[in-house]
């Protein structure tokens, strides 16, 4: 609970005011916060190319969204990124479980996990990515960066990392 | 009834509220009937004119039209499950349709074949869901912003067919920003 605890109260720090989860194990103890906490907005979606939709129109109405998600939804949510959160320069937060990262016991996970930073590169989307504790402090000045540049960051969370925080 | 011709008839409406327009030839031609600033003209990703809409109702409290397609909507119809769970009542989804992919072509959809959005939308709990011609189009939407209390499902079922209309001229951060100042986010234009 300690390491979901501290990616959350950084991301509030950092002004993110609106959540969006398709749910992942790992992000479990967030989804538990959040779902207690009253300040926020949360919601569970279907698919997360519906959530960059659904952060795009939170961001007109002047909040700041987060859609916590696998890497494998980035690869469901190109075109969104593209043609919706970057061609309008909307500031969106993704909070990624990096599945298929050392530590993972599910084969299959590899495949995305492999391509995943290439995808974000690609898409010239800044990247943090968080592999120890220390690391998550860094999570409320990037999330403030994305309003500076206009632009969807994401945040990579390690397996190992996740999966300790009991 | 084409979807030029009903969206002449809910000028008026749309006007008064905060509209989220379909990419293609439905932005084109709102754009091209009456532009205003509170008109947010989707220039990319298909599917999600329902999904932006639903944000900025959950984000303020101006009543928001969102006109989609029913192509569009088929690309993304989680989002009617998305919607029958969280919709808050300053919501509407207009699904214009037509039974065709109207930007592309006018090939037919599977609306034109077997499947009902409104059985879909009813199914995914969507609970006021109202199909209607184009003709009681104007008065249904008007009775959807006059309930305080519940969100609605417009399909309004009307013929293929579009006009010949030039791309937006407008760029896209212009469309952004004027339609933030219009619900008062934005100060420094």
């Amino acid at each position: 609970m300690k390491i979901s605890k501290k990616i959350i109260d950084n991301l509030k720090k950092g002004g993110v005011d609106f959540y969006l989860s398709v749910p992942c194990k790992l992000l479990a103890n967030m989804i538990d916060i959040l779902e207690n906490d009253k300040d926020v907005y949360y919601s569970a979606v279907p698919r997360e190319e519906e959530g960059m939709g659904i952060c795009a129109g939170a961001y007109l109405g002047n909040k700041f969204p987060c859609i916590m998600m696998q890497n494998t939804g980035i690869g469901n949510s190109v075109n969104a990124i593209v043609s919706l959160l970057q061609l309008y320069q909307m500031p969106v937060v993704f909070l990624i479980s990096y599945r298929g990262t050392p530590g993972e016991p599910v084969g299959a996970q590899g495949g995305m996990a492999k391509i995943t930073e290439d995808i974000l590169q690609t898409l010239r989307i800044p990247m943090l990515h968080c592999s120890s504790e220390n690391e998550l402090d860094k999570i409320s000045t990037f999330s403030k960066h994305a309003k500076v540049v206009e632009s969807p960051v994401a945040i990579l969370c390690d397996f190992n990392l996740m999966k300790e925080d009991k | 009834m084409n979807r030029f011709d009903l969206l002449n008839k809910v000028q008026n409406i749309l006007k008064d509220n905060l509209v989220i327009c379909n990419i293609g030839l439905p932005s084109q031609e709102l754009y091209k009937i009456s532009d205003q600033p509170n008109f947010f003209y989707m220039l990319g990703s298909m599917g999600l004119s329902s999904s932006i809409g639903l944000g900025l109702a959950l984000s303020q409290n101006k009543h928001v039209i969102s006109i989609d397609g029913d192509g569009s909507v088929l690309m993304n119809m989680n989002t009617l499950a998305t919607i029958g769970n969280r919709a808050p009542s300053n919501y509407t989804l207009l699904i214009i349709d037509n039974g065709s992919y109207g930007s592309t072509g006018d090939q037919r959809t599977f609306t034109d074949e077997k499947t009902s959005l409104k059985d879909v939308a009813l199914g995914a709990g969507c609970k006021n869901v109202v199909e209607c011609s184009g003709e009681e189009t104007v008065n249904e939407l008007n009775k959807a912003i006059d309930d305080k209390d519940n969100s609605y499902v417009i399909i309004s079922k009307i013929n293929s067919g579009n006009v010949k209309i030039d791309p937006i001229p407008l760029n896209p951060i212009t469309i952004r920003d004027r339609f933030r100042k219009f619900i008062g986010k934005v100060k420094y234009l």
